[in-house]
């Protein structure tokens, strides 16, 4: 929950800042990060997240 | 009426410190609990430690401060790595992975740490930490901040005026124009480790003759409205913190020093003593000019110093010398732990408390247990007797032992200044010999420094007593005929430590006065590339390995059989 405050002031940051062409790029890697902190552990999931990177 | 924690984390130095309602309870630095040299890492320790000191638990604080803002720190790390792609992919791979996986939650951590609502936890800006750390602190009104230091959020270089509601800035430098980026460079260059050997380039600077003027003004350009700017294509610190120069950089000063060779100061290494004058002198010129800038912008009588730079005791020293302010401050702890400093008395102000500092000192750390140091070196088989420590120590050092020395709470800030010290005599070349080599185990170019009583200073040392020399904060001329030649580098100048007469070093000082010595050689009791000790447990460590005479915590008087 704590985290989301984060996430929140984050984007509402950059839109203050105007920098809008980070809000996508930042976007993509923190779901990229909490796609392998999901995935960790699986098995089966790494050949597909090796790909990814 | 609020209890406040400041903390600086994830660059260098973490630290913690503790105002409640106002005043400065506790300050402690990371490294000294953790016993990692300039750990970065979230301080738990020192938080720990601050709340113990404070007798109050974290889910009692009121407010949570962090000293910079993560998301401007964000912004400027992409910024300035996407403006280096493609040759700095390396570099904003690395970034994003520090900036993403551990410091942009740091709040998140703050909060957990601590127990209390993330609400309450909050950021002040990187500069505003360290403006704000030295205009509370300082023994005087009517002043100016200028904070220097390698980049917080994006400035580099600031000035302040103290307003109603805290420091107000007046104007600011931006990266990648710094003079501590500056210095690191220089620092990387001459086989040091950045964040941590700046003081070795500035020791060493004294063996050199400045003759690389017009290549240092080729790299740092002083600009006539006192600001300055660094050639960007010389430096690499975007891509390379730690070989933070460029190929134009060695075109220009010849090849790097390789760190693995042992230093020939009457051999190869004289070109590199010149390269670290030249540097030294560029960076106290372009001190001078900012100093001159802050004054006509501002008015202020006095000056306080603030930021990584500001831990330059040389260029302190021509600031106050040369400068036009009356007087100068360096609050002890001028890098980033004392942005922790900063943000509990910001912190503490946006609570409605009035920082209320009217005397700094710098023993704010974890105290002495003598009663914990004698049962651990009952254990170890070492010898213990409850004694007079002053007198018995005085008798000691006159003998011309080394004697470590621990007392009351540890110190804040880089220097030792007589609860965490080694000393002895000032006045014998052969004991700081023998304490590089045997004790400390650091470069034979490093000097030591006094400690000298404030009232006998004059006499002894030019410029002193002064409000930097009570910690170690600017170098000063060691006057002819004074006996401190262990003491005194080869330029004559010495980091001198003036001791008031309610001090606890005091006491010591005036019973080795009586034993016919001007004062005592004090360095910090640790050895080369460790963390200063703080707790009794770690002095004793120290004791066994490094093997100094005798160890003194409080009046427990240790030996080994």
């Amino acid at each position: 929950m704590s985290r989301l405050t984060t996430l929140k002031d984050l984007l509402w940051h950059f839109v203050k800042q105007r920098r809008f062409f980070f809000v996508p790029l930042l976007l993509v890697l923190l779901l990229a990060g909490a796609l392998l902190l999901v995935t960790t552990g699986l098995g089966y999931v790494a050949p597909f997240v090796y790909t990814l990177f | 009426m609020a209890a406040v924690l400041g903390v600086s984390a994830y660059y260098h130095d973490a630290a913690a410190a503790l105002v409640i309602d106002g005043r400065l309870v506790a300050a402690q630095q990371e490294e000294r609990l953790s016993r990692v040299k300039n750990d970065a890492s979230l301080p738990r320790h020192a938080i720990d430690a601050c709340l113990r000191m404070g007798g109050i638990e974290g889910r009692a604080l009121d407010r949570v401060v962090f000293y910079e803002n993560p998301y401007r720190k964000l912004e400027r790390v992409l910024v300035s790595s996407l403006g280096a792609f493609p040759r700095g992919a390396r570099f904003f791979a690395r970034a994003l992975r520090s900036q993403l996986g551990e410091k942009l939650w740091v709040l998140d951590a703050l909060a957990s740490h601590c127990g209390v609502d993330r609400r309450k936890v909050d950021f002040v800006d990187h500069h505003r930490s360290h403006a704000a750390s030295a205009l509370w602190c300082a023994p005087f009104g009517d002043a100016a901040a200028l904070t220097v230091d390698g980049v917080g959020e994006e400035d580099t270089t600031a000035i302040w005026r103290q307003g109603t509601s805290g420091p107000e800035r007046v104007a600011s430098l931006g990266h990648p124009h710094s003079l501590g980026l500056f210095y690191a460079a220089i620092t990387a260059y001459l086989g040091f480790a950045v964040n941590e050997g700046e003081y070795k380039v500035m020791g060493l600077a004294a063996y050199g003759t400045p003759r690389f003027v017009s290549e240092m003004e080729t790299l740092l350009q002083r600009l006539e409205d006192g600001s300055f700017r660094l050639n960007a294509r010389a430096f690499r610190d975007h891509l390379d913190l730690e070989r933070a120069f460029g190929p134009r950089f060695e075109a220009l000063l010849g090849p790097a020093r390789d760190p693995r060779t042992p230093w020939d100061l009457e051999g190869d290494d004289v070109r590199y003593a010149d390269v670290a004058a030249s540097a030294q002198l560029a960076l106290e010129e372009a001190m001078l000019s900012l100093s001159a800038e802050t004054h006509r912008r501002t008015g202020a009588a006095n000056l306080c110093l603030a930021g990584g730079v500001a831990l330059n005791c040389c260029a302190n020293a021509r600031v106050l010398a040369e400068g036009d302010f009356a007087r100068v401050f360096v609050q002890p702890a001028a890098g980033d732990a004392g942005g922790a400093l900063g943000a509990a008395l910001l912190g503490a102000q946006q609570c409605g408390d009035t920082p209320r500092i009217e005397r700094f000192v710098a023993d704010l750390g974890v105290e002495a247990d003598a009663a914990r140091a004698q049962e651990v070196a009952v254990h170890l088989g070492l010898v213990v007797e409850r004694v007079d420590p002053v007198e018995r120590a005085a008798d000691e050092l006159a003998e011309g032992k080394v004697v470590a020395w621990v007392r009351g709470r540890a110190e804040w800030g880089p220097r030792a200044l007589g609860h965490r010290s080694l000393l002895a005599r000032a006045d014998d070349v052969g004991i700081r010999d023998e304490l590089n080599r045997r004790i400390k185990g650091r470069e034979p170019f490093r000097p030591f420094a006094p400690a000298v009583l404030s009232d006998r200073a004059p006499s002894l040392l030019e410029d002193a007593p002064s409000d930097m020399t009570p910690f170690m904060a600017a170098v000063c001329r060691v006057r002819e005929g004074a006996a401190l030649a262990g003491a005194t580098h080869v330029d004559g100048t010495a980091r001198a430590q003036t001791v008031g007469l309610d001090d606890s070093l005091a006491p010591l000082l005036k019973a080795v006065a009586q034993r016919g010595m001007d004062g005592l050689l004090n360095t910090s009791l640790n050895a080369a590339g460790e963390p200063l000790v703080a707790r009794v447990t770690d002095a004793l460590d120290f004791f066994v390995r490094r093997k100094p005479d005798v160890l003194y915590v409080e009046d427990v008087r240790i030996t080994r059989p």
